[in-house]
């Protein structure tokens, strides 16, 4: 494969305060196509913040994120097409069972086989048996694997993801880490925060160590 | 063991043998005892374990002789029977203990409140007596019938409502703590309920009252005939109450919710012959005293089942379901949360997500179309799956009618908008999700307008055919309406149509009130500035709109408006955008007059002076 001559993720003196309290300061990455790039730090570290950031969910105090070449922008249609989320805002529409949603998704982002792709992730996260259930009735384990779902079951460039092991049981997290190196080895560029250390080995291929609690000035290590 | 004996126990280094004496360690570590003198931290676990440095223990209470100590095996103990009785003292006397005011500070505080009570109360006093007065007038045939019948459509409304409130809540519900706490323990749950349930007959009772009273003495009948209105709303909604909590004992639904359909198949049937008689479209031979004595009739009723539920209701409290009781008791928590915000879209997502749990599992659809037509195709499915949202659409159909037919016909825009816009906003459910928090807008490959475009486009055609349905009205159909020539009735109806999708729109997209924002200085205590702003969303829109309508304007001013508010409407976030495009372009122009001036400075400072002349 060609090497790409922009990085999917480039992300340069970010700086991101609440009130008085910095949360991160000075914080640069690169990511470019095939690479995993583990954020690990404790608690309040900025973690999360920093993804949220990435996503656009978080407005920035400085700096400039883009995502293959083009400034960060929430709302952009060419963002959303590239960048597939899992952090802690994803929300589901109440009347809509499993694998509606996954349909949706697909259907939505153009995908001509989409039933064919649902019917494979469905399978893939075990949400088999509760494929017409609503979200609201699912144990938080099997929100997460819909979440996660949904991020797999439509095209991408960038993959983000805040702890994606929490709630998922041991075979979860195997199946998650399996199924990430095999997304990264065909060129997907992943950014995830965790504390699974099993995880970050297997899957990172750099891991980037938020150094400092929360009250203190946290950069890229 | 003796308490001073575990005081000693206590009082030693932890993984020390057998204390001897009375000596004392010095305590300095983190780790903390219980009473049972066991060291719970892992400190001094690990130095109990190992014949290691006895570790000093931080004593947190310092025990006296005092207090007591509980010296049996709970394993083998025979607990002494409950007195449901002082449980609820018990309870009673912390909540009292614990609260920081008296009712006396409140009211005193309250005095807003009460200005508005009694301003209100004196308008609805006001308007009960000019309408006794008008009602005077109504003679005609129509007109009587029309005044026999709407007190009819009150009373089943009420008793729908109440019926559908009963089910939604319980009626019987239990805080989390109540079912964790006290449900759990060995008491009767009928004692502890009792007083839960007679409140709820009487606040069924008290509302419905008001209400069927208000009713019967708006359309002019007399105090007496208004008094056997209020006595038959509100005995036939304790009865139903009664009935409603009976049932719930008996863990069954289905009957609540066949009575409920029944209630308001009838109260939709009495308005719906209200609109017909008042229009002169049919004409009902209806004596004003054989309805009053069959309110009577229904009061009656509504008195029996009161009692024989009332009873069956209370013998059934022993068994009913905690989990049940507390789902109404976390419902009733979640809705008084909204409404302290102020949030009455977050009171409807709450029912929503409630509807949802209920039914669980729904038989998936395959979607249709790519791009942004799924998101069209899914909306039509989601309506085919639940079109129980198309029947507040339906019922609403009858309001200009009504309106018309009661001579209101300049106020119809706004009246007839209002109800369209109740009845639009369950169908804009993908909406409401999709803006209230931005995760699964994130994940669709659209910009928000596109989405936003996309997910109105189901409501749109409904209201649009709303507003067709709706001409007549606006024309005048019927002898006893005012007419109007058919172009304006169309401008009418096509505007009222709009309005109420976009107030819709409004009404579902709008953003809670921010908590983090500056608070403004009220009256009432500090609020956020959009806390009051949210009680009127949708509303205001649907005045802008249908506001020039009523003054007797061009609609052609209603048009712009409409226009302009669409536009602002369905660009949603991307006044954010702009905003921070804005504060880029902001924060760049500061960046490069930094530069400049950098580079003005670095100039003087290597300006060779020009050579001096000799």
């Amino acid at each position: 494969m060609a090497k790409q001559r922009t990085p999917v993720l480039k992300v340069s003196k970010l700086k991101k305060s609440y009130g008085p309290v910095t949360i991160v300061n000075d914080f640069s990455l690169e990511v470019w196509p095939g690479e995993a790039v583990a954020i690990t730090g404790r608690n309040g570290a900025g973690k999360s913040t920093i993804l949220r950031c990435l996503v656009g969910a978080d407005k920035i105090d400085d700096g400039t994120i883009e995502v293959c070449g083009e400034k960060m922008r929430e709302s952009s249609p060419q963002i959303r097409r590239d960048l597939a989320t899992v952090i802690d805002d994803l929300d589901f529409f109440p009347d809509l069972s499993v694998v509606e949603h996954l349909d949706l998704l697909a259907r939505a982002h153009g995908l001509p086989d989409a039933d064919v792709a649902v019917d494979d992730i469905l399978h893939q996260v075990q949400l088999v048996p509760q494929s017409g259930q609503l979200p609201g009735t699912l144990s938080s384990g099997q929100r997460r694997r819909l979440a996660l779902a949904t991020a797999f079951v439509r095209p991408r460039q960038l993959l983000i993801l805040d702890e994606p092991e929490q709630r998922l049981d041991v075979e979860g997290v195997q199946w998650l880490a399996d199924r990430l190196v095999e997304e990264r080895q065909k060129g997907l560029a992943i950014v995830m925060a965790s504390h699974e250390p099993m995880l970050v080995e297997r899957v990172a291929t750099r891991t980037v160590r938020i150094g400092s609690a929360r009250g203190a000035e946290a950069g890229a290590a | 063991m003796s308490k001073r004996a575990r005081k000693k126990q206590l009082n030693r280094p932890a993984g020390a043998g057998p204390a001897s004496d009375g000596t004392t360690a010095q305590p300095q570590g983190p780790a903390t005892a219980d009473q049972s003198g066991l060291a719970t931290s892992p400190k001094a676990a690990s130095s109990a374990a190992g014949p290691a440095t006895p570790e000093p223990i931080d004593l947190p209470v310092d025990l006296d002789d005092d207090v007591p100590v509980y010296d049996h095996d709970l394993l083998t103990v025979e607990p002494e029977p409950v007195s449901e009785r002082e449980l609820r003292a018990l309870m009673k006397d912390w909540r009292r203990g614990r609260a920081t005011r008296h009712l006396w500070d409140v009211i005193q505080d309250g005095y807003v409140a009460l200005l508005a009570f009694v301003m209100i109360g004196g308008m609805i006093f006001s308007v009960v007596w000019r309408a006794q007065g008008i009602a005077a007038e109504c003679t005609t045939a129509s007109c009587q019938t029309g005044r026999t019948l709407l007190p009819w459509a009150a009373l089943f409304g009420t008793l729908a409502v109440t019926l559908a409130v009963a089910r939604l809540f319980g009626p019987i519900v239990a805080s989390a703590s109540e079912g964790f706490w006290l449900m759990d323990a060995p008491v009767r749950r009928s004692r502890l309920l009792s007083g839960r349930l007679a409140a709820v007959l009487t606040v069924s009772a008290v509302v419905s009252a008001v209400f069927g009273g208000l009713v019967a003495a708006l359309t002019g009948s007399s105090f007496a005939e208004a008094g056997i209105w209020a006595a038959a709303s509100a005995l036939g909604a304790a009865g139903l109450t009664a009935f409603s909590a009976a049932e719930q004992g008996a863990d069954r639904h289905w009957t609540v919710r066949v009575l409920t359909w029944l209630a308001g198949a009838l109260g939709l049937a009495a308005l719906t012959a209200v609109v017909a008689v008042a229009a002169g479209w049919v004409s009902l031979g209806i004596d004003l005293k054989l309805g009053v004595q069959l309110a009577g009739i229904v009061g009656g009723v509504g008195l029996l089942l009161l009692v024989a539920c009332g009873v069956l209701a209370f013998v059934r409290l022993d068994g009913m379901r905690r989990a049940r009781m507390m789902s109404g008791g976390s419902l009733v928590s979640g809705m008084q949360g909204a409404m302290f915000a102020m949030d009455v879209g977050l009171m409807r997502d709450i029912l929503v997500e409630r509807d949802a749990m209920e039914r669980g599992h729904v038989r998936p659809t395959r979607g249709r179309g790519l791009g942004v037509q799924a998101l069209v195709w899914r909306d039509l499915q989601r309506l085919i799956r639940f079109p129980k949202s198309l029947l507040l659409l339906v019922v609403g159909l009858v309001v200009p009618y009504a309106v018309g037919a009661l001579g209101l016909a300049a106020f119809s825009p706004f009246i007839s908008g209002m109800v369209l816009m109740t009845a639009l906003v369950p169908l804009l459910g993908s909406l409401r999700v999709l803006s209230r928090t931005k995760g699964l807008a994130r994940a669709f490959p659209f910009s928000t307008q596109d989405i936003r475009r996309a997910v109105m486009t189901v409501p749109a055609v409904l209201a649009l055919i709303w507003a067709g349905l709706a001409i007549p009205a606006f024309a005048g159909l019927g002898s006893g309406m005012q007419h109007m020539p058919i172009l304006d009735a169309v401008i009418h109806a096509a505007l009222t149509g709009v309005a109420g999708l976009l107030a819709a729109v409004r009404w579902v997209t709008a953003k809670p009130a921010d908590y983090g924002a500056p608070m403004m200085q009220t009256g009432m205590g500090a609020m956020p500035p959009g806390l009051m702003l949210n009680l009127f969303r949708g509303i205001d829109v649907m005045a802008g709109v249908t506001g020039p309508l009523l003054l007797g304007w061009s609609p052609w001013i209603s048009v712009v408006i409409a226009v302009i508010i669409f536009f602002l409407l369905q660009g949603g976030m991307s006044m954010e955008d702009a905003q921070a495009m804005q504060e880029e372009q902001k924060k760049q122009m500061a960046e490069l007059k930094g530069e400049t001036a950098a580079a003005k400075g670095s100039a003087q400072k290597t300006r060779i002076p020009p050579p001096s002349r000799r």
